[in-house]
């Protein structure tokens, strides 16, 4: 179910600031390196709202890369000084849960992140499935409940970005919390989530019908959008390259080479989920940590005696991409993949999915196959 | 959620990246997209230089050695202590008698604090870092030829460049968001040469790689430089108008032909020349060097030949044609520029010329010491021979990073007092008298020099764990007790005091760096916007000058008893001595041992499959690594990387240090194998 207002432009600041009474208001600010970065907004008027350049995924706000899982106190009590006081953070730790001894530190803050992109709120439809069906993990889930997005379709595309191809973007039809469209003096406002709903319904007053002529204009954003892609790119024709065998061990040798190993492509991916758990032993505590990992690095299969399965680098580079474009669609029905364009923009060896994606494009012959 | 910008800790790249705070806590870190070093990349190191800050091993309070090993003590404790120790010892054997190492991972800032600290109030000129160990014969190599020893391009011209050469340089690993623009440049049409014995990452993409052993860079150098020479591709207006001394050294020349190199570097007298035609014909073209160039006894050598070849074809003074020595640490460039080496205050001006003396003696209201004082090495060996009683030690490891540290263990146990600042205990630590905790770049005002020589902010993101105090705050504390007072509000009062004393940080100041991503050196005035290339027009001497170089073998070659060469380096996923990178989970996951690699032809005859463990052994001890087959190393040879303490490699290397630049021998020395077990 989705409903549709118009929200004139004046009215936005206002909105937000209401917003902001019961929720942390993260938005896209501009800071002192020129950079456009997702933080906390305290002057609502910095808000950035033509995003001009990819930004972080906001992956990081439901599954960050450094995250406290627990906390086992060794010494009996909850602790209140020494080292181990100084990284239960206090605002994680209001609410916290405690059975005995064990201080389980998931981030229930509510939060409203202002400006995402549509391929990021298609991504977060896509991590709840992997986060949630089956095994619900926890943290993920006491942070997804608490989170609001609301999203902009984009009329100004990276160079770098492809959703148009995956139907992931520019816009959505469904399946988004909030979505604006700019149109110039005032918004479009859709909700589509029964979340999304009640929090424009609360201040309805800031919101009215729209007529036949911002139907009309909204479409026409939706076209303009639509036409200012530079990238067009089949991943199904990709995927079928790959099933149809066309696609050599030497052609991921090649592309193998130009990896540094960095993880960028995995960190950046707003659909990536590789994570490692470490604990660490205060003086009178110990901390689980789960931090951000890859399933490009070695030692991420290592088994015991330090075997390594996939020891090659060429063999995790192609797992990488055979998992975004292959099993992903066996497993979900979906591509791996929203086309952000973010591992295009970290990649320092440039063989990220849309590079990679239009150099299989010659080895498919022929690309007319349906979508999964 | 609060985002940061700030400066990676960890390479000389000197990416920026935004550290993400929330709560006081850390939670990551992402790269600065429009930062000109690494454009929205980082290293697998910067994707994870978040996690150490909060690492349980941090050091929080200043420990003090008692009976039973180190106990807890407050700052006024173990400072006052360190005051009545430090003029205890001076006031008995004079301030010679004490020595301070300074660290390329402190900020400009504090890196001036320290020098200033030791030169007027210790009294002594015995401040050297570990510049000393990796580019110390750039330093010297590059000022006597153009008058500055720096990168002489910026990093964003990479990209742009026709032809690059690059050598002794594991660029890939090392320097990766340098090897980024390389790949960048060479995806544009760029020819790229590589020189290096061991088949690296970046050796994959060369057009031409040339594997000479170890040890013959100057003679390979010399054969390329015959070829121009000889087929007449000097570039003979440039030679004429801006250099010296190249009659002379054309001279030398000539007894360098390919067949001769060939007989010495292993390499075809065909590639030479190809090499050199490639080279001195092309226009924007760009040499790159790092440690397999400097880190011989034959460093300055090797860097005096480098610049006699950029100099021989013209190929320096403009955007995209320069000489480029990859700098190791994030402030490693910083380091050097502060002063924090025995011979220079900041911006190299030397403590034996009476005015800059003079100059910073009336700065400082002090007498200041005119004789240059010990490097790393030579405090080592005073300290051996009894001369040198007292080492102050900020944010440095020498156990583990400097050559035959059996040796260099005996000599700091002979010291009767040690002082060891950081950010976590570390081998030298162990051997402390004082350890004080130190606060991390994350916690901290300041700024970090970069390769390219931009200076960059740092800026503090949480509060420094336990008690620990910036690096800075701890040397003014310090002083105030020893009678000197330095005072400062912030780390911006620091970099007034640095721009007034030092031309090339003249301009450079906190508020000009608070927008935008820094300015590169020199920057003499406040309104000057930086220097992206070096030597426009004319150098910073005047006239470059040819200066003769002679092939020199390396001190330790193979033998009989010791036949294989070993070499030295760092491996991708750790840094130097490993105290933030070993305590990361994913890096330390990684390459959690040590392992040498060996040849596969060399690991037949002796037996050896992958992970077989091997005794190493030289001359001077011997440790037990794992084996790692592989062909990136040449038969005869194998590399160790020095990060592991298990398996130490500076426990084997050669102490023989290039007589000018006093930099030890760690690319090469002699070593035996033995199968343990497979």
């Amino acid at each position: 179910m989705k409903r549709e207002w118009i929200l004139e432009k004046n009215h936005i600041s206002y909105w937000l600031r209401q917003l902001r009474k019961d929720r942390d208001l993260v938005g896209p600010l501009r800071n002192e390196g020129k950079d456009v970065v997702f933080m906390t907004v305290e002057q609502i008027h910095e808000v950035v709202l033509d995003l001009p350049a990819s930004l972080p995924s906001p992956k990081e706000f439901l599954f960050p890369q450094y995250e406290s899982m627990l906390r086992f106190n060794v010494s009996g009590k909850v602790p209140v000084a020494g080292p181990g006081a100084k990284t239960v953070s206090p605002g994680a730790c209001v609410e916290c849960s405690r059975e005995g001894d064990l201080l389980d530190l998931a981030d229930r803050r509510r939060r409203l992140v202002f400006g995402v992109r549509s391929c990021d709120v298609s991504a977060v439809r896509l991590l709840d499935r992997f986060f949630l069906e089956g095994f619900r993990d926890p943290y993920y889930e006491q942070r997804r409940k608490n989170i609001l997005f609301v999203s902009i379709v984009c009329n100004n595309p990276d160079p770098t970005c492809f959703c148009i191809g995956l139907g992931t973007g520019p816009y959505l039809e469904e399946g988004f919390d909030i979505q604006l469209t700019d149109l110039g003096d005032r918004y479009f406002v859709q909700a589509s989530s029964a979340e999304g709903i009640r929090t424009v319904k609360d201040m309805s007053f800031l919101f009215r019908r729209p007529r036949k002529a911002d139907l009309d204009d909204q479409y026409e954003v939706f076209l303009s959008a639509k036409a200012r892609f530079h990238k067009r790119i089949s991943l199904e024709s990709s995927r079928r390259a790959i099933l149809e065998g066309r696609v050599k061990d030497s052609f991921w040798r090649r592309v193998t080479e130009r990896c540094f190993e960095c993880g960028g492509c995995v960190y950046e991916c707003p659909l990536c989920t590789c994570f490692t758990v470490a604990d660490r032993r205060y003086p009178d505590a110990v901390e689980r940590i789960r931090l951000w990992d890859t399933c490009l690095f070695k030692g991420f299969t290592r088994m015991a005696g330090g075997i390594l399965p996939n020891g090659k680098r060429m063999l995790r580079t192609k797992r990488w991409f055979y998992h975004k474009l292959v099993h992903y669609p066996e497993v979900f029905d979906e591509f791996g993949c929203v086309g952000c364009g973010r591992c295009a923009v970290t990649c320092p060896g440039r063989i990220d999915m849309a590079t990679i994606a239009t150099e299989m494009k010659g080895l498919d012959l022929d690309g007319s196959e349906q979508r999964p | 959620m609060n985002k940061i910008l700030s400066v990676c800790p960890y390479c000389g790249c000197g990416c920026g990246l935004y550290i993400h705070v929330e709560d006081g806590r850390i939670t990551g870190v992402s790269p600065s997209r429009t930062h000109p070093v690494n454009r929205g990349s980082l290293c697998v190191k910067g994707w994870n230089a978040h996690e150490f800050v909060a690492h349980p091993d941090r050091l929080e309070t200043p420990l003090i050695r008692d009976a039973g090993g180190f106990r807890r003590a407050t700052w006024n404790e173990a400072l006052t202590l360190i005051a009545e120790r430090l003029e205890g010892i001076r006031a008995e054997h004079g301030p010679d008698s004490i020595g301070v190492l300074s660290s390329a991972k402190c900020t400009n800032e504090e890196n001036f604090l320290m020098m200033k600290f030791a030169r007027a109030v210790l009294g002594t000129n015995n401040i050297d870092h570990c510049a000393r160990l990796c580019h110390s014969s750039t330093v010297g190599g590059l000022a006597a030829a153009f008058g500055s020893g720096a990168m002489t391009n910026s990093i964003s011209e990479i990209a742009d460049a026709s032809l690059l050469f690059v050598i002794g340089s594991n660029t890939t690993e090392q320097h990766p968001m340098i090897a980024m623009h390389m790949l960048a440049a060479v995806d544009r049409g760029a020819t790229l040469i590589v020189a290096d014995p061991r088949r690296t990452q970046i050796a994959e993409f060369a057009h031409i790689h040339l594997r000479h052993r170890s040890g013959t860079d100057v003679a390979l150098l010399m054969g390329i430089m015959n070829v121009i020479v000889g087929e007449g591709l000097v570039d003979a207006d440039f030679v004429r108008r801006r250099t010296e001394n190249f009659d002379s050294f054309a001279e030398e020349l000539k007894r360098f032909t390919p067949a001769a190199v060939e007989e010495i570097t292993g390499v075809k007298a065909n590639d030479i020349r190809r090499v050199a035609r490639v080279y001195a014909m092309e226009k924007r073209s760009m040499l790159f060097y790092a440690m397999g160039i400097t880190q011989h006894i034959t460093g300055v050598d090797n860097v005096r030949a480098c610049a006699n070849l950029v100099m021989l074809s013209g190929h320096i003074g403009l955007p995209m044609s320069g000489i480029n020595p990859l700098r190791g640490q994030n402030n490693v460039q910083g380091a050097c520029d502060m002063g924090a080496l025995p011979n220079v205050y900041s911006g190299y001006q030397k403590v034996a010329d009476p005015r800059a003396r003079r100059k910073f003696e009336r700065a400082w209201r002090k007498r200041l010491p005119a004789a240059p004082g010990l490097t790393i090495m030579e405090m080592m060996e005073a300290a051996r021979a009894g001369r040198l009683r007292a080492m102050y030690v900020m944010g440095e490891n020498p156990l583990l990073s400097d050559p035959d540290i059996n040796h260099v263990r005996e000599a700091i146990e002979r010291m009767e007092f040690l002082v060891v600042q950081d950010i976590f205990p570390n081998e030298t630590s162990e051997l402390a008298d004082v350890i004080l905790p130190a606060a991390s770049f994350a916690e901290k005002e300041g700024t970090f020099t970069n390769t390219e020589r931009r200076v960059q902010l740092i800026r503090r993101a949480v509060a420094p764990v336990g008690e620990a105090m910036p690096d800075g705050d701890i040397i003014c504390a310090l002083a105030a007790r020893m009678g000197y007072s330095m005072s400062y509000r912030g780390a911006y009062e620091v970099m007034e005091e640095i721009a007034l004393l030092t031309p090339s940080y003249g301009g450079i100041l906190h508020h000009r760096l608070s927008e935008g991503f820094g300015l590169q050196w020199p920057c003499p005035d406040s309104s000057h916007p930086g220097t992206p290339y070096l030597h426009r027009k004319k150098f910073a001497k005047g006239l470059g000058t040819f200066i003769q170089v002679d092939f020199l073998p390396p001190d330790e070659p193979p033998d009989d008893d010791f036949p294989f060469l070993l070499t030295t380096g760092r491996l991708y996923f750790h840094y130097h001595t490993g105290t933030m990178c070993r305590r990361t989970a994913v890096l330390e996951r990684e390459e959690p041992e040590c392992l040498v690699e060996i040849n596969p032809a060399d690991a037949e005859r002796l037996g050896l499959k992958d992970r077989s463990v091997v005794r190493v052994t030289s001359r001077r001890g011997a440790i037990e690594p794992r084996v790692l087959v592989t062909s990136r190393v040449p038969e005869g040879t194998v590399f160790i990387p020095f990060h592991f303490i298990e398996a130490a490699a500076n426990v084997l290397t050669n102490p023989a240090m290039d007589p000018g630049a006093k930099i030890p021998e760690y690319k090469v020395c002699a070593v035996r194998l033995e199968k343990i077990r497979t």
